[in-house]
């Protein structure tokens, strides 16, 4: 989107998708810097173009080549893309080893791909918790489409529902834990599911699995969830699955309260209960308040339930509150 | 001797041992195999002889593969040798024959494991590693007066397999009739590198596994003294795999190569007499001799019960030994030259058919000269001064040998049942499987190492005060006029070829890959005696039947 | 060892761990990314056989504070055109450190071409954690770094 007369440097560099301020955009996003706000309310005005798509999924089931064959024709319509790769992080040392460029190779010296590998930072929802914003300023920046990959935990990631537009809910054939995982919780987020590595024996029995439980589950009129099945490896199934997205997007961004690629509202109303979120949780733990004594007092020993809790701590802490 | 004199012996004993080691610490070997401090005939009795060992070239196989092992005829020495250009690398061979090398060897330069020609290389990485080594002209210059029919040859050459195809070309060039040749290809065990050594893949998973049958198949027909196959365990034990996970693995890839052959319906006592072993052999000096022992023993089992076979040369477990490049310490180099003795004795001991020994500067960079002259000297040593050859598994029936190689069986069995749990060895390699068992195994033995439960003198154990490297000699990188002068003769070759011929033959090799049913690897020897170059070759393959992308897990 | 900064969160240094040229031996460079996630770093670890291009747009992309190249075979010689292509970006802040086999005399060179500081066969796991957490502050610190304001 075009720059306004009035931008600041950074921003008109960012806008026009420049890759180091980008870089270092998303650092002081991910670092909450103090940078952070200036950059959040800077782009305010230019996100919510980009469609944002998520893979998700146990470990193994191939989200990374997945991912990688689906960027490919996206690069062949010539769009550009962003990718979040989230990794666990180690919560015994806070380290992390992000691995998911291995199977990216093929695109990620393509100008029109950027590729971010985050670290999860022990944050439980399967992404990182900056990832939202760091959408944003992907999105801010130009990019068509921004692909997340997350951690592949399992059921904890229903937080992709939060951002995503489209959300891919990835699995392989024959994996027991799997299909709990799915039953557990993913499956209620997918938009889309695939059974990848769909040469393996016991492909087609996943795919009807996975049927039948879609069919007990309440569809929506405007959309019935589709089981895909790929082989990124081989790119079989992957143009299929490119198309079945795109019909997604199409679908709910012509949902009139502006689901989908144009929910700004949304977006910024998600930004602001994190921030809100984030600031409450420092002001309660730097306030050392008599107040506060007393309500983690009454709550050891069992006098005050927690929901109450909650309800007084936020109450009090909330800055209006002078 | 009662059996319960024995026990009575042991109970005074290890109460003695008790009272005067109280804080003996237990020991484990790099198979995590506990090792005790003595072993007696309650841990392995005479009994079980010819249960557990029989007789040389005879089942259960422990003590060898043939009757008269090192007595009737040593290991081959073969000397890894790999320079620059072809012609630096003829000079260096002849020297090596003439100093008593019995076999070639050749490694090309990784720009070649790469599939690249020369014209696509940064000049600076040319030869550093091994042969530039693109063409049937290159390969004439590589093996100039070197009587090939007489010759065993080694060549490092993985899949497509175009360095034998070069060899095949020059062969038919001087008119040396091709079931004349005898050799192996080394690096054929394209699984290998996928788990272990992303170096020398060159095609997808899928198209290595067709290119290999095809290969083997060929072979079969047209160059019947050729071993087409040769199942690496080096990799992976360099990579980190312990000994016996090493044992097992290439044991499940040598099944899941021969299942391969069987449903291409060749018959196993056909193909099973070819295939050969290649492995590390790490300073765990008996841990290595039991390795081999057992690894012989399991080979031959599954000869039998998985495949069938009744050839009794199916049921042989030949192998080539390298002495473990990792075990080489940078500091203090001449050490290794201790070291690679050590290794060569267990490869000795443990019945091997072929050795390498590493050059004691290999930490350093590629072997010297002098380097590799010792290596050669010590492999001499070890076959005519120090009597290891005189007597077969000299050290059969040790108690503790004979344990250990019952426990390292145990061992290489369960590695081969987790496989075989997890669909064999090529899911096991898709799923990641086998690249986590290697990898948790050298992050074990590293952490042995940071804590020094592992020692390695003057790393971690007797750590010298001052390591004078001023006056270490290494292998000089190529002249780069010389480099210049090869690229300029391989641009001439090109040249000068019949490109109508050369192009008529990539045609008919793509079209051979796109289709079912025709051999791959007949059309790679063609295109090669009509002059295609290796990087030529392998561009075509690669358009067909997929780029060999790392299968590895961070 | 690794100084706090002063955001919410402990600075943590990214580390991008690959390999250049033609070989692919990769023991050393998994046993560095645990030992350097061990310490709490956050590595970025990629296939091998990276072009000096790509290392470039990774090391922009992912703003890692240090590169740590492995190698086993003669692709270090191929470094001092990398370092060429860091400074032509303006990214000359970063630490570059190659961990391997390499020749003495090959050291020296490297050295002189501004690589920070090379690691042979057999170094300390705490030396290396601590020289790459030491050289990492040290980019993070004279990183030319955009202000967003």
């Amino acid at each position: 989107m075009k720059a306004k007369n009035d931008d600041k440097p950074w921003l008109v560099r960012l806008l026009n998708g420049e890759r180091t301020v980008l870089a270092k955009a998303i650092s002081a996003l991910e670092n909450e810097t103090d940078e952070a706000s200036t950059i959040i309310s800077g782009i305010y005005p230019y996100i919510g173009k980009a469609l944002v798509v998520g893979f998700t999924g146990s470990p193994g089931v191939g989200k990374s080549t997945l991912v990688n064959s689906y960027i490919a024709g996206l690069c062949e319509e010539g769009l550009r893309v962003g990718v979040i790769a989230v990794d666990p992080s180690s919560p015994l040392s806070g380290g992390a080893i992000l691995g998911d460029r291995i199977r990216m190779a093929a695109h990620e010296h393509l100008e029109n791909v950027f590729i971010r590998s985050l670290a999860s930072r022990c944050h439980v929802g399967g992404l990182s918790r900056a990832t939202a914003r760091i959408v944003d300023v992907m999105d801010a920046a130009g990019m068509d489409v921004v692909v997340i990959e997350t951690v592949g935990a399992g059921q904890s990631e229903v937080e992709i529902a939060e951002i995503a537009h489209t959300k891919v809910v990835v699995c392989s054939p024959g994996l027991g834990d799997d299909i709990q995982a799915i039953k557990a919780g993913i499956l209620e987020i997918a938009d889309i599911l695939v059974v990848n590595k769909c040469d393996l024996p016991l492909a087609a029995h996943t795919v009807r699995q996975l049927k039948s439980m879609l069919s007990l589950r309440d569809e929506s009129p405007e959309w019935s969830t589709p089981v895909v099945s790929t082989s990124a490896l081989e790119g079989t199934g992957v143009v299929e699955l490119t198309e079945i997205i795109k019909n997604h997007e199409k679908m709910s961004s012509n949902k009139k309260e502006g689901y989908g690629k144009g929910k700004p509202q949304q977006r910024v109303l998600r930004l602001l209960a994190n921030s809100a979120a984030d600031e409450i949780k420092k002001a309660l733990l730097q306030d050392k308040s008599e107040e506060i004594s007393t309500i983690c007092d009454a709550v050891l020993k069992g006098e005050m339930i927690f929901s109450d809790a909650i309800q007084r701590l936020i109450k009090g802490s909330l800055p209006c509150k002078q | 001797m009662s059996n319960k004199q024995i026990d009575e012996g042991l109970k005074q004993w290890e109460e003695l041992y008790s009272k005067s080691l109280p804080n003996d610490k237990p020991r484990t070997n790099r198979s995590n195999i506990k090792i005790k401090p003595i072993y007696t005939p309650n841990d392995w009795d005479s009994d079980r002889y010819m249960e557990d060992l029989g007789f040389p070239g005879e089942e259960p196989m422990a003590r060898g593969i043939y009757p008269t092992m090192h007595r009737g005829q040593t290991w081959s020495q073969r000397q890894l040798v790999g320079l620059a250009t072809p012609e630096l690398y003829n000079t260096r061979v002849k020297q090596m024959i003439a100093n008593g090398a019995n076999a070639l060897s050749m490694i090309p330069c990784n720009s070649v494991y790469r599939g690249l020609d020369v014209d696509l290389v940064d000049p600076v990485l040319l030869g550093t590693c091994g042969i530039t080594i693109n063409t049937v002209g290159d390969m004439a210059k590589c093996l100039k007066d070197i009587p090939i029919d007489k010759m065993s040859i080694g060549l490092n050459d993985p899949i497509p397999f175009t360095m034998l195809a070069q060899v095949l070309a020059h062969a038919k060039n001087i008119n040396v009739p091709w079931n004349k040749l005898t050799g192996t290809s080394n690096q054929s065990d394209y699984i290998s590198h996928y788990v272990a050594n992303h170096m020398f893949f060159r095609l997808a998973l899928k198209g290595s596994r067709r290119v290999q049958m095809d290969e083997i198949s060929f072979l079969r027909d047209n160059c019947p003294g050729w071993n087409p196959v040769s199942v690496v365990g080096q990799h992976m034990q360099q990579a980190g795999a312990t000994p016996a996970e090493a044992m097992g693995l290439t044991l499940s890839t040598a099944i899941q190569y021969g299942n391969d052959c069987v449903e291409r319906g060749m018959l196993p006592d056909s193909f099973l007499p070819r295939f050969t072993f290649f492995f590390d052999i790490s300073i765990s000096y008996f841990e290595e001799i039991a390795k081999f022992r057992a690894g012989r023993r399991v080979w031959a089992r599954i000869t039998k019960e998985r495949f069938g076979a009744k050839d009794p040369r199916s049921s042989r477990f030949k192998f080539h030994c390298q002495t473990s490049g990792v075990d080489l310490t940078r500091v203090q180099p001449l050490n290794n030259i201790a070291r690679v003795a050590i290794q060569g004795i267990a490869g000795i001991l443990g019945g091997c058919q072929s050795m390498h020994t590493d050059g004691y500067d290999e930490a350093l960079s590629c072997p010297t000269e002098e380097a590799a002259l010792i290596s050669v000297a010590t492999q001499n040593i070890l076959k005519d001064e120090a009597g290891l050859t005189d007597v077969i598994d000299a050290l059969g029936g040790s108690y503790y040998l004979e344990t250990l190689t019952n426990q390292m069986e145990e061992e290489i069995e369960a590695t081969i049942s987790r496989i075989d749990a997890a669909g064999g060895m090529f899911l096991a390699v898709e799923s990641g499987l086998v690249q986590g068992i290697i990898g948790e195994s050298a992050m074990a033995h590293q952490e042995k190492v940071d804590s020094g439960e592992h020692k390695i003198v003057g790393v971690n154990a007797y750590v010298p005060d001052e390591d004078d490297a001023s006056n270490r000699k290494v292998q000089p990188w190529p002249d780069q006029n010389i480099m210049a002068k090869h690229i300029e003769d391989f641009c001439s070759f090109k040249e000068n070829r019949d490109d109508a011929a050369v192009q008529r033959s990539l045609d008919k090799l793509s079209e051979a890959a796109k289709s079912d049913n025709q051999n791959v690897y007949e059309q790679v020897v063609q295109a090669t005696i009509n002059n295609a170059t290796q990087g030529e070759i392998i561009t075509r393959l690669r358009d067909e039947l997929g780029f060999g992308n790392p299968l590895i897990n961070a | 060892m690794i100084e706090e900064k002063t955001t919410k969160e402990a600075f943590k240094p990214r580390v991008l761990v690959t390999k250049i040229g033609l070989d692919g031996h990769d023991r050393g460079s998994r046993i560095i990314a645990a030992w350097l996630r061990d310490a709490g770093m956050e590595v970025i670890y990629t296939a091998p056989w990276q072009e000096i291009s790509t290392v470039v747009k990774l090391v922009q992309e992912e703003d890692v504070d240090v590169i740590g190249l492995s190698s086993l075979a003669t692709d270090h010689l191929l470094v001092p055109k990398l370092m060429t292509a860091l400074s032509e970006v303006g990214y000359q802040h970063v630490k570059v450190v190659v961990g391997g086999i390499v020749p003495d005399a090959d050291e020296l060179m490297l050295l002189d071409a501004g690589v920070s500081k090379v690691f042979h066969t057999g170094s300390a796991k705490n030396d290396v954690i601590e020289a790459i957490g030491a050289l990492a502050n040290k980019a993070r610190n004279s990183s030319s770094s955009i202000t967003f304001n």
